[in-house]
This record gives structure tokens, C-alpha cells and sequence, in this order.
């Protein structure tokens, strides 16, 4: 069991992840029944890279609490494709905190089709982030501009 | 759009081939009659999933024509389900709520097939690794959670569009470059398995290195025989085209249709040449032979051996002064000193490269290279060694038998910085050249069995025999009486002249065999094992944009899985071009490069997946940052285009077949014009709305 | 025995790495082929490898996606869990019987759900697991397994019919005979691949005596990430190790095992899992001793190079004895070549033997091609065409033929695709071959046609 998320709080992860490695492994996390709280939400991506900003921003404006980006890491089947994602984060955090919202709240991580173990340690760890935080909802500041 | 062509220029053609493409119809924003089916998965997922519930809430949806759940979606019953509801009710998207889409993703596309609809209209829910087997002591939250799920496919599968595969029109065609054996033996693999084949060799002569080899290890078959062998089963082929002195001097278009323009020097010599001694006599030329690593002479009408491929001589235009005395001594037959180049144009629809390498070639100093005649390469030596070369096989300097030798490996490979300087390239050459080894030790036990009186040492780092009846070469070199010096990772002999000492030349090591003890070895000859260095072919790098590795050699798109193939579909590498390599491996990879090649043009058109970037002309401001964030070569352009009537703008046009639909481009661009076909951003968005439309109420654990 | 019989035109023998890639290329071009492989799964050994050299991609990632797209091609028939029992020519083609082995386990209704699996009461040694770990008697051979479908070891079952109750579908058939198959093939490809030289081949080293000496193979379960323990640990008592040696050519280049061959591919696994192992174990010391380190493939001595410079401490040496502890330690007796030549005794905590290759199968028991001296097909023309064999229309990939690692057994089954296709004939309704036009060709110049000389396109051939 990845970590016991709070019952009185509702909150929601995403989970953006790649098809040809993190998606399996996530899908291997079920299959060998190992549990992780069920506020989590995969959605399949070919490659996390193509997300800009105003995803990210569009996801915790309808409510979601936590993103985990499961990339191939540096096995990306796009070569290249990693470090421009990893070096489109820091301006994703620089949306986020002229939101207000926690930096935490979003984590760029690399889940491999058998790393079923790291994916419910990220799990848990963003459960932790989002029990602590709370729901997104109540630390954003609305748009000024 | 129905067929998609990699060329502006065969747009029209293709356009009336294809089937007749419908024109752009606006679709509506949303579809409306999505069907949508929960599996049981038998137990799997509905001893957990409230299935009925899920089916329930899909059913009360906007846009949603019917929810079902059923025991095995996968099964006839299931499968049979959708096509008749797509019958009957019209659906126009279709949602499973299943196991992860690994399984069957691929199934329920070809169901949507068969009840008539574009199977890209399909969207699966995984809710059995994902809900079911994740949650199983939550069966509330995961019901709530296969419902957002459930949710989100509907909403994406409302926007999904039809999509159709890339295809290309096929030219059932190969080209290949080199004709040493790779180059052969691709050429002959693919002419028997029924394409058209045409096989360019630079030079005048078909064979490549292997030519100038005697025998080949392991099986120690004399290589000219065994590379002759090859090319008269390529002669024979009828759909085969070889030509000789060509180079590839121009290369447009994509796998499945590549153009390309060749340039054929004339060889100057035909058949009615009646006397070549007396013409290749009567040259006044003499230049460096090539084909003895530069250890003789030629003219400038030259054969390298008697009986080459093909059996006649070439002008080597380089050197040739057009003095005519060839001509004349040949009698005005059969000799043409008109050197001007011919082009022609070929339609391919695919390209095998096997260019093939070049022996390394040590900087002067390097190991006394080029201060003595004393100090050979393993090539010379080879050619020295070969009964039917230069010296008739007699291994002489100065008409004397050297009654010491030295052979030193790794000359040129495994170099390792601060340690070697880098080779007369500039470059640091940290691999190995895998076919040295066993060369080397295929030499000395040559040596030692022709001369027993002359001794060997071999001064190695590590003995790299590992192929197939490769060990023997090392332990009958040991047997021999080969003496091996081993030197260390970070150290390297020297060798001297010793001007005026018995032995003209002095090699010391550090051997790590006796202790580390510094040995002084007196040799009348070194013999530096040159290793693989990549061939420089640059223009066809540029022309191809094939991608290269830090080593030199065109890169793989995979080095453990997919090692023929380059990144540029329809590219292929056979033999050494991609990395050093053995005759036996050479060949085995010819071979596996033309499986690819007959594969990709198998049937009259090249298909591959639809899922590639796509701009919306009508927001794209032709800025240009997207082709900054794209790494595929050709898979983003600026087209020039008529927005309206005499304005013309740059606009960012996506090349389907180059495309790899990784979406690199996507947040690259400021005005949300790229997306990937099937993977839209605003599908995304719809899908985040969809999870998040209803509030959470079930605890995590109940 | 139930008879069936099916016609194809490729049978491809074992589906491991090699058989797959040789199985796939067959198909993408247009030929039907019968993939058959006598364990419950697909994939061979790579599958269940930690990482492959010199790319560290971790290779279940890479090896179930070729599974996968076998076991989905609409021209691959894929029978896991299928003995060759022989392949004689008739005329041009093959006629080959083959058994269906019993699953107990209807595979047209089981869905992979496990149920029996949890259900089952009988806990047996994991085989996928090098023997670390258990299993049930009822089980799917792995996670990664294709198909996801359940068998029952019978010699492990007690009968309790657990697993009868436990399935949603009615797919457990205690019943179930073996079924035989004739089958009509018009080519065949062997790619019977490879089993380990026995741990205990060199007694001196006390391999499956003392329980820390272990495979280099169990290692790639230990380190990889959904391994029996999830970590490495030594098997005797579960500590940690944090001294750990590798003796390479355990069984190879060794004219006593009868293997007197380099298995090509020990050096570079052993280097991989020192460079793992010093990632899981930052704190241990890794010692390898060697004969010569054999790092020949593309990008492989760049990844020694690094391995070195990591740290880890290549040692050439020959190592003459293991002598196990009572706490289950080890001592090595060492010849230290480097050095001085003298014998030193070396302790460490677990040690892991290189073992090396042998052919994983007579195929003389089934087929009559010509095989070498230690097993392996042997062919024809070994430098133009090394996956030929001695009888036409039969090819050989992998480590059938000889050791080998992955890319170059993927090469060659690629390579072997080719000699079967071309055996074969292109599929019916082929495109015709395209003409490309060019009219100097060498052969119109060696004709001696005058105009070819100055290389004119207006020599009409022909």
C-alpha cells in the first residue's frame, strides 16, 4: 500500500504517462494487485513533452490537486524528447507560482514498465504533498491579467 | 484527407489514384452518438467495479446513444454487441471500458472495422489494471473512479476525428550503395525476393576490402574466390542494375518514393580493348596503389588484380594526363578518353547504405608509423602475405626475411583520452574495431608457419577472439610460439629506431604478463593493427540527414533492437558503415537490412501509423519555433501559401511520413496551431473537465 | 491424442528474441507463420534479463513490445507450451509434428484473471526466478507473461481443486490430454537459442553446492526491478552482500567443459551488472577477474571504459578455487597475473560465476541439418550466408547457431528472414519489381559495347 490518503479531504491526481513505458508499468502495478488510492487518474500520452504551460494550469484550475509527469526518463523512444520536457518544467513552476499554487503540487518523474515500486513510491509521495497542501482550490489566486 | 504524399509534386497524381477523398467537411463540434460498453471482464473487473452503476451514469451522458456492460467485451458476444449497435443505432464513436488497452486496443479497432466506421473513432477506458485490480478493497472509490474514467473517453471520443494511415505510394525498387560483400549481398537478396535493385559501387571495381584479403578467417577460404562467387549470382539477377564509378550526387523524397540523382564517371576501357599489358604499359603514370595499401605502384590504367569484377581495366582519371599513349599502344580499340560524367535519375523506394570503412591511418610518429619502411600496417602486411599480391607472398624488407617481428594492437581503437592522441582525424577513436584480433593472430600463425625461423611477439591489451571458431587462432598462436606482451590499460609501447644496432628497430613494453617488468623487444619489423575507421561520406550524410553516432559510424535507430535500420525511414546500414565488422557479420546484416527493406515495400503502398503532428493553417502565423523544437529532419517546413488571392505567407507545414508524433512541437507554438493527430490538446482539456465534473464522495478506503 | 493440421508457410522454432524478430519480419512481408516455443511463454531468455548492455534499457521494456506485436500479427499463429517432435522434408516443403502439451487450462476461455492462482495452496520453486522465490502450482509463468494465460504444473498439484472453484470461467481442465499437430510448412527457421553452461560445471568452484555462488543469470533476476526479492541479496541468509567477485569464463574457453569456445557474451553482462550492482550497492566492492575482457560490439568498450572508471576493479586472473565459509562467505584461491603470478586468497561474500553458452537444443532430435561440434547449426557458407543450413528452405538464427548477444541475434534473425523468403518466393499478388531505366550497367560494358564506354544513355540494353 502506497500511502493512506486522507478521508476528509477530497482530492485528485493526474497522471500523465507515457504509452510506451510508464503506461505498462502502471498497468503492471495493477496487475500484480499492488494498491494505491484510487483518486489517482492515469491518462496516456505518446511523449509528456508535448504539454505546454496552460495545460498544466488548466488541470489544477478544474481541480486537480497533484501531477505526476511518468516520462521514459532518459529511454524516451523520442530522442531528445526528455530534456526538452525537463526543461519545460521550470516554466510550468513559474505559472504556478504566479498562481499561488505550490510547486509541489507537480513532479516530473520516470516510470519504467516494471517499475511498479517507484510509481506507488511517487504515488504516495504526491499523496503526502496533496494531504499536506490540501485541495489546489484553496490556494490559487484567480488570474489578475 | 484519404492518402497523404510525402511530394507536392505527385499531389495531383496521387490525389487521382486515391480513393475518391470526400471534401473537407466541417464536422460537427461534438459527435452525439457514442456507444459505450463496460466488460465484466468476467468477474475481473465487476466483483470490484459497480459495472451496472458505471453503465448507468455513461448512459445519462450528453452525446451518449447507448451503455451496456457486458460479461467479456473481448469475446464474439461482446465484439458482436458494438457492430450491431453501429448498425442500428448509427453510433459514431465507440467507448470500451476494459483491461489496459495493450491487450485490445488493436481488436476493437478492427470491430469498428467491421461495422463500417473508421476504427480510429474508438476510445478504450482502462478500468481493470486501472480500477479494479488497483482498488480492490475500495470498490466504491474505484466504481466512482471507472465512472470519471468512463466520463473522460466520452469526452475525448467526442472529438476524435477519422483518421486515415500515412501512405506513401511504393516504387518497388531498392538502392544500394557499396559493392563490397554487404553491398553484394543486399543487392542479391533483394533482386531474388522480386524488387528491382540498383547497385552502385564508387570505384571501378565490384568487392570491396575483401578483395584484398587472401583468405578469410575462420574458414580460411581464399577471399576473392568467395567475393567472385557473390558477385556472379548478382550478375545473373535480371532485375539488377550494377553500375560502377558511380556516386550519389542528389537525394529528395521519402521512404516508399526516394529520387535520386546519380553520377557515373566511364570507366574509358571496354571489352575490345585487346592487349591491356601493352596499354597499361605504355602509361607514363605511376601513382600510389590503393589496393596494396600504398606498398606499390600503378599507372593510371590499372586492374587491381587480374581477374577482377568486372575483368577489365579503368582509367583512373585523377592521375591520367590524357596523353593518348594507351590508346595508341591498344590500337585506337576499345579505349575512350572522354572522362565527362553522365547523371540519371532513379525513382527508389528504398536506400541501403554500405559504404563500408577505411582502415585507420596512424599519424606519422604514432609507433614510428611513416619514419621507416620498417613499420607496416596489418593491411600491407596482408597484402605482402597474399601469394597473388605485390610480393608474391614473400613477407620481405630490403630481400630479407625479418627475423623478429612485432605486431601491435589497437592501433587506432580503444583509445582513451590522455593515454592516445587522437588519430590523424582529430578524433579519439574509443572503440573496438572487433576484426583486429583475429587478423592479427590469422597473421602471425601465417608468419610463423612460413618463416618458423622468425620470431613474434604480440603486444596486445586484451585478445578479442570471440566469434566462431575464432579461439583456435590464439592458443595455435600460442602453440606457435607467438609471444604475447600484454600492456596495460593506460600504457603504451614505443617504438625506436636504432640506427646502426643488429636490429634496425626497438619496441619496449611495460608487460603486465611478467610483472610489469619493462621489456626491450629488437624487431626488424613493427606491424601496427590498424583499426575500422568509419568512411567519410559526408555528402550522403547531408543528403539523407542521417544521424551519426559520437563514433563516426551512421547510428542506428536502436543498437540492440533495431540495428540496420537508420532514423530516416526507408534509410537502411548494412555492414561496416554502422560499425566494424567481420565478413560472416557484413553479410548477416545485409541480409537482415533487405528483410527490412522487402517488408517496408512489400505491398503498393507504405503504411504507418496516423498519430502525427497537424497544423491548423487558419491560426499558424508562420513563426517558426516549431522547427526549433523539432528533431526529426524533413518532418516540419515553412511552405510558402496563397491566404489569399496574390498574398503569399510562410506557414508551418507537417510532413506526415518524417513525423514521428512525439508532439514536441505542440508547446512550442504561441498560438496553439500544432497538435497530434488522436492526442489534441483540447481532447485532453475535455477529458480533465470530464474527471473532475463530479465531486468526489466515496472515501478512498470504502 | 487429438489430431489437427494446419498449412503455413514459415515455422518458425522457438520464440525467444531471435524467433520472434525472424517470425515478425516473415510477416510483415505478407507470409503466414506458425511461431512455436515449448515454454508457457514467449520471449526466451531476454525477458527475463535486469538491463541489456551497452544501452541499460531495462529489457522487459523493450522485449514485451516485439512479444506483443508477434503475438497480435494477423500472420503470426503464436502456440506456447509446444514440443517439436520432427520436421522431415516432403518435396519441397516441411511436414512437422508437433505436441500441444497439456495446460489443464482451456487457453480459448482463461482470461489471465489469476484467480486460480491465488486460490492454488502449492507453493513451488520459481523457475522464472533462477529458484529464488516460489510459485503456485496453478500460475501464469510471469507477469510480463504472453499469453496472460494460467497452467498447472500437475507434478506440483495435490488435486485439491481449488483452482476449479476459484475460475470465473470454467477454464481449469484436469482432463486435458496433449494434443498432436501435423503441420504443413513450406520453410522453417530454427531459433532454438541457448541454455547456460551448468553452474556446477567446474566442481572447484562449488556452484550449486555453496548457495552464494550463483549464476550470472540468477543475478539478472536479482538486480532486475521486479525481481524475487526486490533487491539484491544473497541467497544463504539474506544479508546484504558488500563484497562481491565475478569469475568469468566459469565454463567457457575451457577445453576440460568441453566448451572450449569464447561465449562472447559474458564479459559485457558482467560489466552491466557490476555497474548495476554498484548502483544498488554503492557501498561494495566489485571485483572482476578475467582472462581478457571482451568489449567488441558497438558502443561496448566505451561502456568498459566506464565501467572502470566507475570503480570497479577488473583483476586478470585466474581463479583456482572457491572454498565456502561457515557463515557462508567465500574464499577464492587466485592466481594473480598481474602481479607477480602468485596465488592469493581472496575473500568475498557472494561470488557469481560467467557462466557461458551452450545450444539450448539438439535440433537433431527433430530435424537433419548439419550441426557443428559442440551443437550448434552449422552452415554452408558461413561467411556469405551464415544462416543457411544443410538443408534448403530451413534457416537458423540466435544462439542456435552459435553465442551470441542480442543485437547480433536479432541481426541474424532478420538475416535468416531474408534466406526464407527467398526459399519461399514473394507472396502471391507481389508488386512487380520497378525498372529504374538506367541503361550502363557493367555487364553492357564488359559486352563490349563501344557507346557504354563513354557511358551514353542513349545504349539501349537488351
Amino acid at each position: 500500500m502506497a500511502g493512506t490518503p486522507t478521508e476528509t479531504q477530497a482530492t485528485r491526481m493526474l497522471v500523465v504517462a507515457t504509452l510506451l513505458c510508464s503506461y505498462p508499468g502502471i498497468d503492471a502495478t495493477g496487475q500484480a494487485h499492488m494498491e494505491y488510492p484510487p483518486n489517482t487518474y492515469v491518462i496516456p500520452t505518446p511523449d509528456p513533452v508535448m504539454f505546454p504551460e496552460s495545460f498544466y494550469l488548466h488541470c489544477f484550475e478544474k481541480g486537480i490537486d497533484g501531477i505526476l509527469i511518468a516520462s521514459c526518463g532518459t529511454d524516451s523512444p523520442y530522442e531528445g524528447s526528455y530534456e526538452q520536457l525537463a526543461a519545460r518544467i521550470p516554466k510550468v513552476y513559474a505559472q504556478m507560482k504566479a498562481r499561488g499554487i505550490s510547486i509541489r503540487r507537480l513532479k516530473l518523474t520516470a516510470i519504467c514498465s516494471v517499475c511498479t515500486k517507484a510509481f506507488l513510491k511517487e504515488v504516495s509521495d504526491m499523496e503526502a504533498v496533496m494531504a499536506e497542501l490540501g485541495p489546489v482550490s484553496g490556494e490559487m489566486t484567480a488570474v489578475t491579467a | 484527407m484519404a492518402e497523404r504524399r510525402s511530394k507536392p509534386k505527385n499531389q495531383a497524381a496521387t490525389t487521382a489514384a486515391a480513393p475518391a477523398t470526400p471534401p473537407e467537411v466541417v464536422l460537427p463540434v461534438l459527435a452525439e452518438k457514442v456507444g459505450v460498453y463496460i466488460c465484466h471482464c468476467g468477474g475481473n473487473i465487476s466483483d470490484v467495479v459497480d459495472v451496472d452503476k458505471v453503465a448507468t451514469e455513461a448512459a445519462g451522458l450528453d452525446g451518449v446513444a447507448v451503455a451496456r456492460h457486458i460479461m467479456f467485451m473481448c469475446s464474439d458476444e461482446g465484439q458482436k454487441a458494438i457492430v450491431d449497435d453501429i448498425q442500428a443505432l448509427g453510433l459514431d464513436r465507440v467507448v470500451v471500458a476494459a483491461c489496459t488497452p495493450k491487450l485490445h486496443e488493436a481488436t476493437f479497432r478492427r470491430v469498428l472495422q467491421r461495422g463500417g466506421m473508421n476504427p480510429y473513432l474508438f476510445l478504450p477506458a482502462n478500468i481493470r489494471e486501472q480500477a479494479s485490480w488497483a482498488h480492490p478493497h475500495s470498490p466504491k472509490a474505484a466504481t466512482e473512479k471507472a465512472s470519471a474514467l468512463v466520463r473522460a473517453a466520452v469526452a475525448k471520443a467526442q472529438m476524435l476525428e477519422p483518421l486515415e494511415k500515412v501512405r506513401v505510394a511504393a516504387v518497388h525498387r531498392a538502392l544500394v550503395i557499396g559493392g563490397g560483400v554487404a553491398g553484394l549481398r543486399a543487392a542479391l537478396d533483394l533482386a531474388r525476393q522480386g524488387l528491382g535493385v540498383t547497385l552502385v559501387e564508387k570505384s571501378p571495381f565490384l568487392g570491396g576490402r575483401t578483395t584484398q584479403l587472401h583468405t578469410v578467417f575462420p574458414t580460411e577460404d581464399p577471399a576473392r574466390l568467395l567475393v567472385h562467387r557473390l558477385i556472379a549470382e548478382v550478375k545473373a539477377q535480371p532485375n539488377l542494375t550494377i553500375l560502377t564509378e558511380t556516386e550519389v550526387v542528389a537525394l529528395t523524397g521519402y521512404v516508399g518514393d526516394f529520387t535520386v540523382t546519380l553520377k557515373t564517371t566511364p570507366r574509358g576501357v571496354n571489352a575490345e580493348l585487346a592487349d591491356r599489358q601493352a596499354a597499361i604499359a605504355a602509361c607514363p603514370i605511376s601513382v600510389a596503389n590503393e589496393f596494396d595499401d600504398g606498398i606499390s605502384k600503378r599507372r593510371a590504367i590499372y586492374q587491381p588484380y587480374p581477374g577482377s569484377e568486372p575483368d577489365l581495366p579503368a582509367i583512373d582519371w585523377a592521375s591520367c594526363t590524357r596523353c593518348g599513349d594507351c590508346v595508341t599502344a591498344a590500337g585506337g580499340r576499345g579505349i575512350d578518353l572522354k572522362s565527362d560524367p553522365i547523371e540519371t535519375t532513379i525513382e527508389t523506394g528504398a536506400i541501403v547504405v554500405a559504404t563500408g570503412f577505411d582502415h585507420y591511418e596512424p599519424r606519422v610518429g604514432e609507433y614510428g608509423y611513416a619514419t621507416s619502411p620498417r613499420i607496416l600496417t596489418l593491411p600491407q602486411v596482408h597484402r605482402m602475405l597474399d601469394p597473388e599480391g605485390p610480393t608474391g607472398g614473400r613477407l620481405e624488407i630490403d630481400g630479407r626475411v625479418p627475423r623478429s617481428i612485432a605486431m601491435i594492437h589497437c592501433v587506432g581503437s580503444r583509445q582513451i583520452e590522455d593515454v592516445d592522441e587522437p588519430g590523424p582525424d582529430g578524433k579519439l577513436h574509443e572503440y573496438c574495431s572487433r576484426v583486429c584480433c583475429t587478423a592479427t593472430l590469422q597473421a602471425a600463425n601465417q608468419i610463423r608457419q612460413k618463416y618458423p625461423k622468425t620470431a613474434v611477439y604480440d603486444l596486445y591489451r586484451d585478445i578479442r577472439t570471440y566469434g566462431r571458431d575464432q579461439e583456435p587462432y590464439y592458443v595455435d598462436a600460442s602453440k606457435a610460439g607467438v609471444v604475447f606482451m600484454r600492456f596495460a590499460n593506460d600504457a603504451r609501447p614505443t617504438v625506436e629506431l636504432s640506427d646502426g644496432a643488429d636490429f634496425p628497430l626497438k619496441v619496449t613494453v611495460t608487460d603486465t604478463l611478467t610483472f610489469g617488468t619493462e621489456i626491450e623487444v629488437p624487431v626488424d619489423l613493427v606491424i601496427l593493427s590498424v583499426g575500422v575507421m568509419p568512411r567519410d561520406v559526408t555528402g550522403l550524410i547531408e543528403m539523407t540527414h542521417a544521424p551519426v553516432g559520437a563514433d563516426g559510424f551512421l547510428l542506428e535507430v536502436h543498437p540492440k533492437l533495431r540495428p540496420v535500420e537508420s532514423a530516416i525511414p526507408g534509410l537502411l546500414l548494412a555492414g561496416t558503415v554502422q560499425a566494424p565488422m567481420d565478413v560472416t557479420e557484413s553479410t548477416s546484416a545485409a541480409s537482415a537490412a533487405a528483410a527490412k527493406v522487402t517488408a517496408l515495400l512489400a505491398g503498393d503502398h507504405v503504411e504507418m501509423e496516423p498519430f502525427v503532428a497537424k497544423v491548423d493553417p487558419s491560426l499558424c502565423d508562420g513563426c517558426g519555433l516549431c522547427l526549433d523544437a523539432c528533431r526529426y529532419a524533413g518532418a516540419i517546413a515553412m511552405q510558402e501559401v496563397e491566404i489569399e488571392e496574390g498574398v503569399l505567407e510562410k506557414r508551418a507545414y507537417v510532413n506526415p511520413v518524417a513525423c514521428k508524433g512525439c508532439g514536441a512541437c505542440v508547446p512550442s507554438c504561441p498560438v496553439s496551431a500544432l497538435d497530434v493527430a488522436g492526442w489534441e490538446i483540447d481532447q485532453y482539456k475535455a477529458m480533465i473537465d470530464a474527471i473532475t465534473a463530479e465531486p468526489l464522495t466515496a472515501g478512498a478506503r470504502s | 491424442m487429438i489430431e489437427q493440421r494446419i498449412d503455413i508457410d514459415a515455422l518458425v522454432v522457438g520464440a525467444g528474441i531471435a524467433g520472434l524478430q525472424s517470425a515478425l519480419d516473415l510477416a510483415d512481408r505478407g507470409y503466414s507463420v506458425l511461431l512455436v516455443e515449448r515454454e508457457a511463454s514467449i520471449g526466451g531468455k531476454m525477458i527475463a534479463l535486469s538491463k541489456v548492455f551497452p544501452t541499460m534499457d531495462c529489457a522487459s521494456c523493450i522485449t514485451t513490445p516485439r512479444m506483443s506485436s508477434a503475438a497480435h500479427h494477423d500472420n503470426i499463429t503464436t502456440w506456447t507450451y509446444t514440443d517439436v517432435d520432427s520436421i522431415t522434408p516432403d518435396g519441397a516443403a516441411f511436414t512437422a509434428k508437433l505436441t500441444r502439451k497439456a495446460r489443464y487450462v482451456d487457453e480459448d476461455l482463461c482470461i489471465g484473471c489469476r484467480l486460480c492462482e491465488y486460490a492454488c495452496p502449492v507453493e513451488l520453486p520459481h523457475e522464472f526466478e533462477g529458484n529464488m522465490g516460489a510459485r503456485r502450482a496453478a500460475y501464469i509463468p510471469f507477469g510480463t507473461a504472453i499469453p496472460q494465460k494460467a497452467l498447472i504444473d500437475i507434478d506440483g498439484c495435490v488435486y485439491c481443486g481449488k483452482c476449479e472453484k476459484a475460475c470465473p470461467t470454467d477454464a481449469i481442465d484436469f482432463g486435458q490430454k496433449p494434443v498432436s499437430v501435423t503441420v504443413h510448412a513450406r520453410s522453417v527457421v530454427i531459433a532454438t537459442g541457448f541454455e547456460t553452461t551448468p553452474l556446477d560445471a567446474k566442481k572447484e568452484y562449488q556452484g550449486g553446492v555453496a548457495a552464494n555462488v550463483i549464476s550470472a543469470l540468477d543475478m539478472e533476476r536479482l538486480l532486475s526491478p521486479n525481481g524475487p526479492y526486490g533487491r539484491v541479496l544473497r541467497p544463504s541468509d539474506g544479508k546484504i552482500p558488500d563484497n562481491v567477485a565475478y569469475v568469468q569464463c566459469a565454463g567457457s574457453r575451457d577445453e576440460t567443459l568441453g566448451v572450449p569456445y569464447c561465449s562472447r557474451v559474458c564479459c559485457m553482462y558482467a560489466i552491466k551488472q557490476t555497474m548495476l550492482l554498484s548502483g544498488s550497492l554503492p557501498l561494495a566492492d566489485i571485483t572482476v577477474y578475467y582472462m581478457d575482457i571482451r568489449a567488441f560490439g558497438k558502443g561496448y568498450e566505451q561502456f568498459y571504459q566506464t565501467a572502470r572508471s566507475m570503480g570497479i576493479n577488473f583483476v586478470k586472473a585466474k581463479v583456482a578455487r572457491i572454498e565456502e565459509e561457515p557463515n557462508g562467505d567465500l574464499k577464492l584461491r587466485v592466481e594473480i597475473i598481474e602481479e607477480d603470478g602468485r596465488v592469493s586468497e581472496m575473500a568475498h561474500d557472494l561470488v557469481v560465476l560467467s557462466v557461458g553458452l551452450k545450444p539450448g537444443d539438439d535440433p537433431r532430435r527433430f530435424i537433419g541439418v548439419d550441426l557443428d561440434q559442440y551443437g550448434f547449426v552449422a552452415s554452408p557458407e558461413p561467411k556469405l550466408d551464415a544462416t543457411l543450413t544443410s538443408m534448403p528452405g530451413v534457416a537458423a538464427a540466435g544462439t542456435a547457431i552459435g553465442p551470441k548477444d542480442i543485437v547480433d541475434s536479432i541481426m541474424e534473425a532478420s538475416a535468416a528472414a531474408t534466406k526464407v523468403a527467398t526459399y519461399l518466393g514473394p507472396p502471391p499478388n507481389s508488386p512487380q519489381p520497378a525498372d529504374d531505366g538506367v541503361q550502363i550497367d557493367i555487364r553492357e560494358i564488359e559486352a563490349g559495347d563501344a557507346l557504354a564506354v563513354a557511358g551514353h544513355s542513349e545504349v539501349l540494353r537488351g
